[in-house]
């Protein structure tokens, strides 16, 4: 092993979808930077970064030119699934790992792929486990034409019919399009309990100001009454819209705003860095595989993969979000599922503290879909928020 | 999305790998593992096997595999079958198709393809299921195509009225008693025959 070990940074920090890109990039760099200062790893860590615009087409090829000109072994990386999946083959082939650091719809576990990502059943269904019993079962579903709306609004139909709830309807809208009264006047008419949105970007943005305008003139469809559910919305975007987004629900492994030890420690050991104005679970999923990477590397001895990889299984880790681990069965992490209700500056009250990480399922293949009825559950026993350390 | 059929769900499955010792087959049960779903690998035969009913899928190899190698006869598996492929020989493909294949996998195994086999397969089975009741409904209401015409005649007969009309009458009674159209219509004729005989 040299003294200075190659890694990879792929995200889109320009195109479409910049903002969670620009975020991963920066969270990755801090990361670097604080390895390398610490003092504490026998190496430097050396960030080899490549931007392919929001491009999918390009991902693959980026990818396969920064392992062949330098020989990393990880690349940190990727937002969209569709980027995803275009790498997963020439990681595959090429030997070397994705740390891969976002929120996603779940369905998959390649050998070389460490998922720092929330699947549903450490996103979606905790946040329908909250929700459901305070506001009732009926729902509307929508979101972009792709396949995160889909496989979203999947899972909640079935969550709801395992419930004795319905799904009041379903919509999408074409991803950026944002001529979405025809659903808001839907929702107008259907009276659901809840809206869940997985719309993206400016779609989503346009959803969610046309709501607020419903809930002004018809006080039965504000935020308290009838709330909007998104388990992508960050505190960056929060900002973007005001009141608009004020009083309604999202889900996420980590906010700005938890006060715990471990977060106030990595805010503070980031602060002044570039992309901090607003930190997004973005930046801390990517810090936290930055860090994972070097532990793990400096466990084994080596950047080879399989050692890296079963270090990475066998210590625990401590991340802004908390202590995890790699789950040895599906190479995703543990994640808490915090719910956070957003405020009108742009940042979220976070309204369940989940007290530990949940054990990735990302085939659904353990995990309860129905909720129970009756009473608000008491949140120690809400089925998916279960407490694992 | 509204037309979409219900995904199958796998909590709770239990899956039978039928294949030759392999690293094919470690491949396969490490995705079964990541999956969620539990699997139990047998070689060769399996028709001593207790409990065969505690299955939800059977992955059959489509190399090495043989007919008398399960307890059921070709293409009658009560489970979804997984083909999985090796050599693309016509001869071994054929094979897999006669058992029923309701999904296939091509080896090498790699990390991916088994989750959509299995949904495919669990799809394809409930289609199958659903034809085969189909057509045995359908095969008996062929079948009874004569019983009707009869038991419409004696009654067109008896009370002097159109064929309509006795039709309409048979399909009210049938109703009142309870019973299919067809059981209404045997017991007619049958009723008729024994006056005959009687006679």
């Amino acid at each position: 092993m040299g003294n200075s070990i190659p890694i990879g940074l792929l995200f889109s920090r320009s195109g479409p979808y910049w903002a969670p890109g620009q975020q991963g990039f920066y969270g990755a760099l801090a990361a670097i930077e604080a390895v390398n200062a610490s003092g504490e790893y026998p190496f430097e860590l050396v960030a080899h970064d490549a931007d392919p615009e929001g491009n999918t087409g390009r991902y693959a090829g980026l990818c396969r030119d920064m392992i062949r000109r330098t020989g990393l072994r990880h690349v940190v990386g990727c937002t969209t699934s569709w980027s995803r999946k275009e790498v997963i083959p020439v990681v595959e082939k090429a030997d070397a790992l994705l740390w891969y650091p976002c929120v996603y719809e779940g369905f998959e576990a390649s050998e070389n792929v460490v998922y720092i990502a929330a699947s549903p059943n450490q996103h979606l269904l905790p946040l329908l486990d909250y929700v459901v019993p305070r506001f009732g079962r009926n729902a509307f579903l929508t979101g972009s034409n792709y396949i995160w709306g889909w496989e979203m609004n999947r899972i909640a139909r079935e969550v709801l019919h395992h419930s004795g709830g319905s799904v009041l309807g379903e919509r999408y809208v074409p991803i950026g399009d944002v001529e979405i009264h025809h659903i808001v006047a839907e929702i107008k008419a259907k009276k659901p309990d809840f809206i869940l949105n997985n719309l993206i970007g400016p779609s989503s943005y346009a959803f969610l100001k046309t709501y607020h305008e419903l809930g002004l003139a018809d006080p039965s469809f504000a935020s308290a009454v009838r709330p909007v559910l998104s388990c992508n919305l960050y505190e960056g975007e929060g900002s973007l819209l005001g009141e608009a987004i004020a009083g309604h629900f999202t889900v996420s492994c980590y906010f700005q705003s938890l006060r715990t030890p471990a977060n106030q420690a990595f805010l503070n050991a980031v602060a002044g860095q570039p992309g901090t104005e607003q930190v997004t679970s973005f930046f801390a999923q990517s810090y936290t595989s930055v860090f994972m990477i070097a532990n793990a590397i400096r466990q084994a001895g080596t950047d080879a993969i399989t050692e890296v990889l079963a270090q990475a299984k066998a210590h625990p880790f401590s991340a802004p979000f908390g202590k995890s681990i790699v789950d040895a069965r599906t190479n995703h992490v543990l994640m808490p599922a915090h719910i956070g209700r957003a405020r009108a500056d742009g940042g979220f009250d976070v309204v369940f503290e989940a007290g530990g990480a949940i054990e990735p399922d990302p085939f659904l293949t353990r995990s309860r879909l129905g909720i129970p009825g009756g009473e608000a559950l008491p949140s120690a026993k809400a089925p998916h928020l279960r407490v694992v350390q | 999305m509204n037309d979409m059929r219900p995904t199958p769900s796998l909590i709770g499955w239990r899956a039978l790998v039928v294949h030759q010792p392999h690293p094919n087959v470690d491949a396969l049960l490490t995705q079964f593992e990541r999956i969620g779903v539990a699997a139990s690998h047998y070689w060769p035969e399996i028709t001593d096997l207790p409990d065969l009913d505690r299955f939800n899928v059977v992955l059959i190899d489509a190399d090495m595999g043989y007919d008398d190698q399960f307890p059921w006869k070709p293409g009658e598996a009560p489970i979804p079958v997984i083909a999985l492929i090796g050599s693309e020989a016509p001869g071994r493909v054929s094979w897999a198709m006669r058992q029923g294949a309701d999904a296939q996998m091509l080896k090498p195994i790699g990390s991916a393809g088994l989750y959509s086999a299995l949904v495919a397969a669990a799809h394809g089975f409930a289609h199958r299921q659903a034809l085969t009741a189909e057509i045995a409904s359908l095969r008996s209401r062929l079948e009874n195509r004569e019983l009707l015409a009869e038991a419409t005649a004696i009654l067109m007969v008896r009370d002097n009225i159109s064929a309509k009309a006795a039709f309409q009458k048979l399909r009210l009674t049938a109703m009142a008693e309870r019973v299919t159209l067809e059981v209404m219509a045997a017991r007619l004729v049958e009723t008729i025959n024994d006056m005959r005989t009687a006679l």
